[in-house]
């Protein structure tokens, strides 16, 4: 043919291998990868549309936790897997009483609040077969709160401190601090039991429980799969499988709610579309401003206090969060040990906050300097909505604000001490706090005391009530704690408190749970029931 | 050729270093992996356990010598194996690419061609208006509405997930929007102007069937350009379907190369950019192989100079006359 006569290349041959070539790009990219995916060679379909719920409680999660590793657990994304449904702690917190009670020690007593005894419960076995004894249980606390492990829960719960340990026989076992500590059980509840076997210079990535679930498999970016531990001590689960998916979009978790894929989808906001299948609930979560009072014009009390006056928070909770929040005067939320049902809520009124702007100005104030307002990207629903409110409100009483978004990171070098310092002006932190543990020491003692990690400033005065508080007992702790929350608002003023959140999960008809302050940080399977 | 290998493979060592570098300015990982009230002395243990109290230097002298010992370091989010994490993820974001770009090139080449049979025609509007369409509409629009659409209201498909074959569908689909926009334009454009050359008109006059002249020989000389642009769409792909990947929960690169720039996870970040850049260069050289054979002109003898020039240009039929550069949308689509 004319055409294939033409130099070059017989046309039809040509052809033929540059379509090959065209494909094979492509295709080759398929075939070097091995071909067995992402796709149908999971072992089990439970993650699947239309798959039948049946035996398996399915969870939707809205990020893949990054270990399992028990001492790990009080991150939120590992322990909402972990705790109390793999592994076990010795004490545990009632979310709703704030009672401590028994799990796998049966009672703890002291003379002095500095030695403190426990008996442990019989009869208890690991997912490996054997048996859960006092060695278990001290191997465990040495190896989370006195070794180089590093672990999350050593700095949060236990500091610097030390425990020394004593097995005085299988079911006995003696704790002791370097001082007297009265609230020891509530920070060992957040120690979840792992055989003594365990490495005590690695980490974990998936631990060997007493829980009610035991850990089948964890395809890393895909799934976690558990079922029930059939030798547990307790009650045995209602579902007898368990299926843990992650997917970071919140109206993604949502859907999967209404399309039947999923039973149950944390971490949702109304936005996410769940309709009526969404439950709401206090999450012990805590929104508030800190000013660093180093830099004009915070060094001022009357420019914080203006701080206060200047935010309606009513009106936030009202309109950005559809009245679910409530408006707060402290950093803990109802429920937790020191809150203040008395404390009012700081008042609204613009006006007495331009005044007292304009009087700091008058005593030589520099009110004029810039004010970086510090928030975190997407830490919470609307919080670019609310940064935006905010500036416009502190702006209305006569401050120059500016608002900076970070990303978590950067948001967390202006968490924690040392600050950086700012070449932007003054700093103003908005801070999202939860106080899981349900006591007031584990929120004031880092945030209001003179050298906090994560206060900017305090006074003497402040730092005794604190250390009144953090000493004393049953009713003098709740009062002690409320004079410290009280002395802040009228003698510190060093945040101004915006509201207490909810959280919303996605519950699927086919199940029955009822969520409370703790489930973000511990959804326990073992209490999710079918719903006929 | 091997000019050409050595050439692309410069910048590989360029990127590698280069994210080396930047990821360290973003600060310290420390305080994303230690409580908030960590200990001074918590936080100097894991500066030092890390190495990242060293000079960036030196870092980056530990780092190299870990890749010729096959060392990718460790990750500080999971304490796994960093290549290991890259090596998982990227089969999934390698099928994903592939299957898209397959099905795009298919629909491309039947809707490029039928338009550009007679241009301005209906059909040719339409194809222009659907093609512009697709290639603009945002991924993370249509990765939602397609969800709400398919998986909720019709209730066809699962809403995400890597389970059995229907959860390829809405991330492909959403995928295959914009290559198949951008190679629409381009075939079509390369087809006009093949169907107006004076061979085409003479094997018309041969009595080619139409089906012939378009299969045969027009399409022929759209395929170099097409290609092309075809390459540099599946590069794109590869460098990460992020938002697809993120909302689909799809267990890729992509995903895994932002959780790790956020976590600060180095050696994570680090083993996804070498992987990913990696293949880019593999496929950046079979996409020169599969041109040298598409255009005979262009055998790897002639270099890789000679390709660029006559990259955008068919030269099959009528070498002795002036070439004219007669794609102007394959540059202008290849955005």
């Amino acid at each position: 043919m004319f055409f294939a006569s033409k130099p070059g290349a017989p046309v039809t041959r040509t052809r033929r291998l540059s379509m090959a070539v065209a494909a094979g790009a492509l295709l080759g990219t398929t075939v070097l990868s091995g071909c067995s995916v992402a796709n149908s060679s999971a072992s089990n379909s439970s993650g699947a549309a239309g798959a039948a719920a049946g035996d398996t409680l399915r969870v939707v999660l809205q990020q893949e936790p990054p270990t399992l590793e028990a001492c790990e657990s009080n991150l939120t994304s590992t322990g909402v897997v972990v705790r109390s449904t793999i592994t076990e702690p010795l004490i545990e917190r009632n979310p709703t009483t704030g009672d401590l009670e028994p799990k796998l020690a049966t009672e703890w007593t002291s003379k002095d609040d500095t030695k403190w005894t426990l008996k442990l419960r019989e009869g208890v076995k690991f997912h490996d077969g054997s048996d859960f004894t006092a060695e278990d249980a001290a191997a465990t606390i040495d190896r989370a709160v006195n070794s180089k492990l590093g672990c999350n829960v050593e700095g949060y719960v236990f500091g610097d401190d030390d425990l020394k340990l004593n097995v005085v026989d299988a079911g006995t076992l003696e704790v002791t601090a370097p001082k007297a500590d009265p609230i020891l059980p509530l920070r060992l509840s957040f120690l979840e039991v792992v055989p003594a076997e365990t490495s005590s210079t690695e980490k974990v990535r998936e631990p060997i429980g007493t829980g009610p679930y035991k850990l089948d498999k964890w395809e890393a970016g895909q799934s976690i799969n558990a079922s029930a531990f059939a030798d547990y001590w307790g009650e045995a689960p209602a579902f007898p499988k368990a299926n843990y998916q992650w997917r970071s979009e919140g109206s993604v978790r949502a859907a999967m709610i209404t399309s039947g894929e999923a039973d149950i989808a944390t971490g949702l906001s109304p936005e996410d579309n769940i309709g009526d299948l969404g439950v709401t609930f206090p999450n012990n979560e805590t929104v508030a401003l800190r000013m660093h009072g180093d830099t004009a014009p915070f060094t001022d009390i009357r420019v914080r206090q203006a701080v206060n006056y200047a935010i309606d928070k009513e009106a936030i909770v009202a309109s950005l969060y559809g009245g679910r929040d409530k408006a707060a005067a402290q950093l803990v939320p109802g429920g937790v040990v020191g809150h203040s049902e008395s404390l009012p809520v700081w008042p609204y009124d613009p006006e007495k906050a331009k005044s007292l702007v304009a009087e700091a100005k008058a005593a030589g104030v520099d009110t004029s300097a810039q004010i970086s307002l510090v928030v975190r990207t997407a830490q919470f629903p609307k919080i670019e909505e609310l940064g935006q409110v905010l500036q416009e409100q502190l702006t209305q009483a006569g401050l120059n604000v500016k608002l900076k978004m970070l990303e978590t990171s950067q948001h967390l070098t202006y968490q924690v001490r040392p600050f950086p310092t700012d070449d932007e002006g003054a700093i103003m932190l908005m801070t999202q706090h939860g106080n899981q543990a349900g006591d007031a020491a584990f929120t004031v003692d880092q945030y209001m005391t003179t050298k906090g990690a994560q206060s900017a400033f305090g006074t003497p005065e402040l730092d005794k009530l604190i250390a009144t508080a953090d000493a004393a007992t049953g009713a003098d702790r709740q009062s002690a704690f409320e004079k410290v929350f009280s002395y802040q608002n009228d003698n510190v003023v060093q945040f101004a408190h915006i509201a207490h959140q909810t959280g919303m999960l996605g519950l699927a008809k086919t199940v029955n749970y009822a969520p409370n302050s703790s489930t973000s940080d511990e959804l326990r399977l073992a209490e999710v029931t079918p719903a006929k | 050729m091997r000019k050409r290998i050595v050439s692309s493979a410069l910048p590989l060592v360029v990127v590698v270093v280069g994210v080396f570098a930047l990821a360290r300015m973003t600060g310290s990982p420390a305080s994303l992996y230690l409580p908030l009230n960590a200990t001074d002395a918590m936080r100097a243990d894991f500066i030092a356990k890390n190495g990242l109290d060293q000079p960036v230097l030196v870092q980056m002298f530990d780092y190299f010598g870990g890749l010729l010992r096959l060392d990718f370091g460790t990750s500080l989010r999971t304490g796994e194996d960093a290549a290991a994490m890259a090596l998982r993820a990227f089969p999934a974001t390698l099928q994903l690419a592939a299957m898209t770009m397959v099905i795009a090139i298919v629909l491309a080449i039947i809707v490029g061609s039928a338009a550009a049979l007679k241009p301005n025609g209906v059909l040719d509007r339409f194809a222009s208006f659907v093609s512009m369409a697709a290639a603009s509409i945002p991924d993370f629009w249509l990765a939602i509405v397609g969800i709400w659409v398919f998986a909720i209201y019709l209730g066809w498909l699962p809403t995400s997930g890597v389970m059995g074959a229907a959860a390829w569908v809405l991330p492909v689909a959403t995928l295959v929007m914009r290559p198949f926009g951008a190679l629409v334009q381009v075939i079509r454009g390369a087809m006009v102007t093949s169907l107006s050359e004076p061979y085409i008109k003479l094997a018309r006059s041969k009595g080619a069937t139409e089906y012939r002249v378009v299969t045969g020989h027009a399409l022929r000389n759209a395929a170099a350009p097409a290609l092309t642009v075809a390459g540099d769409l599946t590069v794109g792909l590869i460098n990460g379907a992020v938002v697809v990947e993120t909302i689909f929960g799809w267990p890729g690169i992509g995903k895994l190369m932002i959780d790790s720039i956020l976590q600060r996870d180095f050696a994570v970040l680090q083993a996804c950019v070498l992987l990913t850049a990696l293949a880019i260069f593999v496929l950046n050289i079979l996409i020169d192989l599969g041109y040298a054979l598409l255009d005979p002109r262009v055998r790897p003898a002639a270099g890789a100079r000679a390709r660029r020039k006559t990259r955008a240009v068919t030269i099959e039929n009528e070498p002795s006359e002036p070439i004219e550069p007669n794609v102007p949308t394959a540059a202008s689509a290849s955005v």
